[in-house]
């Protein structure tokens, strides 16, 4: 088959795979070597008070079946990592994989839900501040979303907390709870991150410029010349690649504010998980979770280059 | 069409006799003043606390005053909840996040200008391995490398800054590359290496010093935001500075508990004391970059 046979979007999808799983060992090496510098030997912890010479030490490895090498305990890892098998959770004793992905798919509701307040508070003031350049509304919204973003978000959250239950008389419980009925208290944590995550300034001034960008493009100009649908015509350039680009880069970001607020809110996901791993020391858990992590990263990086290609076929050359 | 042209040669003929300030966006110089002045504030609440030049004793409890507003008996923002004085906790907090963050951007810089010096005037090799460890860095959430971290080595604020300088690097690296790379094809570097000058007075004088100085500034205010949000975080989570020493993150997190009944101001003050400092970091930022590199032919 001749490589212009081949659709392009399906030769973006092998490089960008390719692309992903060379990034995903990268994060794996440096997790490993992170964890195999700690101060004291990993297995001590496991071991307990075991106390024997070096060798009585290595011989022990070496019935267990432990490589005594770095590189050869990274690719043993390594190697149960791509078959599914993340180890033991030191503190409960529970395989790390089951664990990591139920309380994934929580901060995954957490994480989407809040990009999408994010989004459906910056995007107005996005387009409103593009499209009129010159109005004195500009710098009250640039200021409102300056300051949203620097507002701490464990605070805000306590402050909704106060409100959601002095004004409105639900204590949001978050997700966990007996009382799964009332949605309004799954409501208030994703609220919370999407105001208070930071992100509001840098989507608006991101999507800013590209829609001024798109709305000054000649096709533009051409639509609005023959009495089409402007937005219609902006859609695409103007809005769907902003909004994935941004979901791309700052997929990190708001996984970090995911953390914090699944504290504030005792929300059970991998941000909790990961709290408790670190006052444990549970490395199996806690280089699950950096991979997971790492795993939504990338796959909304993925999705980001794939609607970028999608409308934009000329990019798939590149 | 020729209208336009002269209005145009009429702006730039302007601009030449007016200062920097005059032919700014006055919104953006107000933005630099104030991130200036909360810059200054910062910096003298840091000495006042280093000298212990400080209005009240931090740890001393006034049981009789506890959770007083503003400007109750010479408390300038009150008490919290032992009746210890905010504005004393305040200034002291800084101590919790100056040094470290300064840590943090040195290390940023130094490390990022290195890295993107390399990869941009060299390219080759060197770009394709940045460009790699840049995007590795990316994948991996900052606050998750940082509980990483805290889960193996237990470590103080000056490792997680460090680690946190680490990681903004790359990112710094591939602005100074794209600057490089810009800079690449203007005519004033081939003259000089026509001219004979060696590689590293190009490099750090008509590069780094000349073209760069104002990206890496602005570089810097950024990062100190981004070092207060972590700290405060961080001590939030209870991995950073621990009870009785005072940090904005867990005076937060100590007065939040008086929150439900009504008590806001001990959690509020530090609340707004971050949310005036971060957002004086990223207007001085902002602002900067719009006088400085981005609107100036506006």
């Amino acid at each position: 088959m001749k490589a212009s046979a081949i659709k392009p979007i399906t030769l973006v999808l092998a490089r960008e795979l390719t692309t992903t799983i060379s990034l995903l060992l990268g994060v794996s090496v440096i997790a490993f070597l992170i964890i195999l510098a700690s101060p004291g030997d990993p297995f001590a912890q496991l071991f307990g008070g075991f106390s024997g010479t070096e060798s009585e030490r290595l011989a022990l490895y070496e019935s267990l079946g432990i490589p005594t090498t770095w590189y050869g305990q990274y690719f043993s890892w390594l190697g149960n990592v791509v078959q599914g098998d993340l180890g033991t959770s030191i503190r409960s004793g529970q395989p790390v994989l089951g664990e990591v992905a139920s309380a994934g798919v929580n901060t995954l509701y957490l994480t989407v839900g809040a990009l999408i307040v994010t989004l459906a508070i910056a995007t107005p003031i996005a387009i409103y501040t593009a499209i009129r350049e010159n109005s004195r509304l500009t710098l009250t919204y640039n200021l409102f979303a300056y300051m949203i973003s620097a507002i701490p978000v464990f605070w805000l959250g306590y402050l909704g907390i106060y409100l959601s239950t002095h004004l409105f008389g639900f204590f949001p419980l978050g997700l966990g709870s007996s009382d799964t009925g009332n949605v309004a208290k799954f409501l208030l944590p994703i609220f919370i991150l999407g105001l208070g995550s930071g992100l509001i300034s840098e989507v608006v001034r991101h999507m800013r410029e590209q829609v001024s960008r798109v709305m000054n493009e000649e096709y533009i100009r051409t639509a609005r010349a023959k009495g089409a649908v402007v937005w219609k015509h902006a859609f695409k350039e103007g809005f769907l690649i902003p909004v994935t680009e941004i979901m791309a880069i700052k997929m990190p970001f708001i996984i970090g504010g995911a953390i914090i607020i699944e504290q504030v809110f005792n929300w059970p996901g991998m941000g909790r998980m990961a709290w408790q791993a670190a006052q444990d020391r549970d490395f199996p858990v806690i280089l699950g979770i950096t991979l997971a992590a790492a795993v939504l990263v990338r796959l909304s990086s993925l999705v980001h280059k794939l609607v970028f290609v999608s409308v934009n076929p000329r990019a798939s050359h590149l | 069409m020729k209208i336009q042209y002269q209005q145009h040669t009429k702006d730039i003929s302007q601009y030449s006799e007016l200062s920097l300030i005059q032919r700014s966006d006055k919104t953006d110089v107000a933005f630099v003043a104030y991130g200036l002045f909360v810059l200054s504030l910062v910096f003298i609440s840091y000495l006042l606390g280093l000298f212990g030049w400080l209005p009240f004793d931090p740890d001393d409890m006034d049981m009789d005053l506890m959770m007083a507003l503003p400007g109750a008996s010479g408390h300038i923002l009150g008490t919290d909840f032992l009746g210890r004085d905010i504005l004393t906790r305040l200034i002291l907090g800084i101590q919790a996040y100056f040094l470290p963050g300064l840590l943090a951007i040195v290390v940023a810089l130094g490390l990022g200008t290195f890295m993107g010096v390399l990869s941009g005037y060299r390219g080759g090799k060197a770009e394709a391995v940045i460009t790699y460890i840049n995007n590795v860095m990316d994948s991996l959430p900052r606050l998750v490398l940082i509980l990483l971290v805290v889960a193996a080595f237990k470590p103080d604020i000056y490792i997680i800054m460090l680690v946190v300088g680490l990681t903004n690097a790359p990112a710094v690296a591939s602005l100074v590359k794209d600057k490089i790379t810009f800079l690449k094809q203007k005519n004033f570097l081939e003259a000089s290496v026509a001219l004979g000058l060696s590689t590293r007075t190009i490099i750090v004088k008509h590069i780094l010093w000349y073209n760069c100085r104002t990206l890496l500034i602005i570089q810097a205010t950024l990062g100190m935001a981004e070092a207060i949000l972590i700290e405060t975080s961080l001590s939030y989570l209870g991995f950073g500075v621990q009870e009785p020493i005072p940090s904005w993150g867990n005076m937060i997190q100590a007065g939040a508990n008086y929150m439900m009944r009504g008590d806001f101001w001990p959690s509020t003050a530090p609340a707004l004391a971050i949310l005036f400092t971060v957002l004086g970091f990223h207007l001085l930022g902002d602002g900067l970059n719009n006088i400085l590199e981005g609107k100036r032919r506006k």
